[in-house]
């Protein structure tokens, strides 16, 4: 199944967030080995070189490492890994705020929507 | 490494129709490229003087440091836009005519991929449907271990299901040092699978650029710019 | 490569030409079991008749079977190289030189072999015992005619034939070939080829005829040894200049191939 890819960004932007996400979601574990770069590309239907390039900036950003004759893996580091979540999660509520804004609320009114609705959830 | 194929003032003319006017383009070996632009931009004409199809009538055409010739016939597997198989063969006899004539023909790997597709070798193709006739050109041209596939058209008239069979087998079957050079007016169907876009135009070159380039500088799909750069 | 080219330009169409030629070989096996039948010693109207329209069916059929061996070598040679098949065959890795001769071999392979079963169905038809005691009769009067035997006389065409079978060929491939400078009417421009070089060759053979005064005089008596002299005369004749003709005609063949090929 191809992989969900926006028509205005970078590919291999999207690739990355990916992969992250599968991490977060427990797909890949932390020191699990990761496929191989043609099969990624082949499951995402997209250019193994743009995989190439998403894994060599995830390595970059040490959440994948590689060995040298075994494959890449992932970080164990969990620190790293964290911090990789707290970042995805300040860029959701990032964007959850921009959006709001746009509706019109400030930000105090959403935070006081948002405890409405936890609230309402608990009931 | 030296690119697999280079153009050098490349011109051809049919009477007083320039097809292609001084075209000066490089492509580097392993790579996916689109060769885009609309009817009549020079597209096929390109590719049929990189065959060796065409005699330029100006400028130069060089394929892995050669002239057209024999030797980068050996190493070009082109898909024609059209049926080019004779009818009355059986998809079998054509199997052994590439082996006759192909080096680097991989019998085994034709036949893997005929079974996938289940396609009957015995049957003539005469018998065929008109996608799996298609199909069966396209293993045929993906089943040789070739330094450059020239695919014209390869998506044109598919099912969603066999054009992503046929995406499948491009990125299955090249290699790191083999290029692909597709050439397509679905752009949208191939995007994700290039790594970058040749645009012609009046059988000139508008953009040689790499797709995530196209995105990021220009906030759009390749497929976007290529509407607004050819507004049709 | 060349033998690989001919394997397969030999492997298309065999199967017509085989079956023609055995239909043919059928037909004067069963034409010689006919003649042994008939009674030449009764003489009628009706069987006169009966040989005229009899020999009218052979030659006939000895045309077509011929003919439909040139189609085989026109069309494999057009469809091959000049319609969407062009596409496959031109990026084989054979350069036009190849192409060209492995059209021609096979080409003159089975315009050979059409020649000689035709000859040899000839033989089998003609030579059965009614015939053969038939011509015994007339075997001084024909020598004198022709001014050699019989035999020897149809041995004769028959050497020519092939003798113009490698020049035939050219001729059918140039045609075609310069036919295809003609986009959008190839076929038609291939017949026009063919017309202009075969009209051309006439001319010449005219022409040389009156240079080199082969033509029997007017007034004379035709004796044996000239109508035979002029018959061979003019045929080596028309044999030397195709041959000479084809020698341009394959040049152009070949510069067109090389450098003017344009598939649709």
């Amino acid at each position: 199944m191809p992989w969900d890819l926006d028509n205005d960004r970078p590919i291999y932007l999207q690739l990355m967030e990916r992969i992250q996400q599968d991490i977060i979601a427990g797909v890949y574990k932390p020191g699990d080995k990761i496929p191989s770069v043609r099969d990624l590309a082949l499951d995402a239907a997209v250019n193994p070189n743009t995989m190439q390039k998403a894994l060599a900036e995830l390595e970059r950003n040490g959440l994948v490492y590689s060995q040298r004759t075994s494959g890449r893996f992932i970080t164990e580091d969990e620190v790293m890994l964290k911090k990789m979540k707290m970042q995805l999660a300040k860029e959701h509520i990032q964007q959850f705020f921009e959006k709001m804004h746009q509706l019109g609320f400030r930000d105090e009114e959403t935070l006081e929507m948002i405890q409405d609705a936890l609230k309402g959830e608990r009931q | 490494m030296k690119p697999i194929l280079e153009c050098q003032g490349l011109t051809k003319k049919y009477g007083n129709f320039f097809a292609l006017s001084n075209l000066n383009l490089t492509l580097e070996r392993g790579q996916i490229i689109g060769l885009l632009g609309p009817n009549g931009s020079g597209k096929t004409t390109l590719i049929k003087l990189a065959n060796g199809l065409l005699t330029p009538t100006d400028g130069h055409i060089i394929i892995n440091s050669m002239s057209p010739g024999v030797e980068t016939k050996k190493i070009i597997s082109y898909l024609p836009e059209r049926s080019y198989l004779n009818t009355h063969m059986r998809v079998e006899d054509i199997l052994t005519y590439y082996v006759d004539f192909y080096e680097n023909f991989n019998l085994s790997r034709a036949t893997a991929m005929l079974k996938d597709l289940e396609i009957d070798t015995h049957a003539r193709l005469r018998s065929l449907s008109k996608g799996t006739k298609e199909k069966v050109q396209l293993v045929l041209v993906m089943s040789r271990d070739a330094d450059l596939y020239i695919l014209d058209e390869p998506i044109g008239g598919v099912d969603p299901a066999a054009r992503d069979y046929i995406l499948q087998t491009i990125l299955t079957n090249y290699t790191e040092n083999a290029t692909v050079l597709i050439s397509t007016h679905l752009i949208s169907d191939i995007e994700n699978v290039l790594d970058s876009v040749v645009f012609l135009q009046y059988g000139q070159l508008v953009l040689n650029a790499t797709v995530d380039e196209i995105r990021s500088q220009r906030g759009k799909s390749v497929d976007a710019l290529f509407r607004e750069v050819f507004r049709c | 490569m060349l033998g690989k080219l001919i394997k397969y330009d030999l492997k298309y169409g065999y199967k017509i030409i085989l079956i023609v030629h055995a239909v043919l070989m059928v037909a004067c096996i069963m034409g010689r079991f006919v003649l042994n039948k008939v009674d030449f010693r009764a003489p009628s109207e009706a069987l006169g008749a009966m040989l005229a329209i009899f020999i009218a069916l052979f030659a006939l059929l000895i045309a077509g079977v011929s003919f439909a061996t040139c189609a085989v070598i026109a069309v494999r040679f057009y469809r091959n190289l000049f319609t969407d098949e062009g596409y496959l065959t031109w990026t084989l890795p054979a350069t036009p030189l190849e192409h060209l001769w492995s059209k021609i071999i096979s080409g003159v392979i089975w315009y050979t072999f059409d020649i000689l079963l035709c000859y040899l169905g000839l033989l089998i038809l003609v030579t059965g015992d009614n015939v053969v005691s038939l011509y015994t009769q007339i075997a001084p009067e024909m020598t004198e005619a022709l001014g050699m035997s019989f035999s020897s006389f149809t041995l004769y065409i028959v050497l020519f034939s092939l003798f113009s079978t490698l020049a035939s060929v050219i001729m059918i491939y140039a045609s075609i070939t310069i036919g295809q400078l003609f986009p959008g009417h190839r076929i038609l421009g291939a017949i026009i080829s063919y017309f202009a070089l075969s009209f051309i060759i006439q001319i010449f053979t005219l022409v040389c005829m009156l240079l080199f005064n082969l033509f029997p005089y007017v007034g004379d008596t035709m004796t044996g040894s000239t109508a035979s002299h002029y018959l061979f005369s003019s045929l080596g004749l028309g044999v030397l200049l195709i041959t000479i003709t084809a020698i341009p005609e394959y040049f152009i063949t070949h510069y067109i191939m090389k450098k003017k090929i344009n598939l649709i």
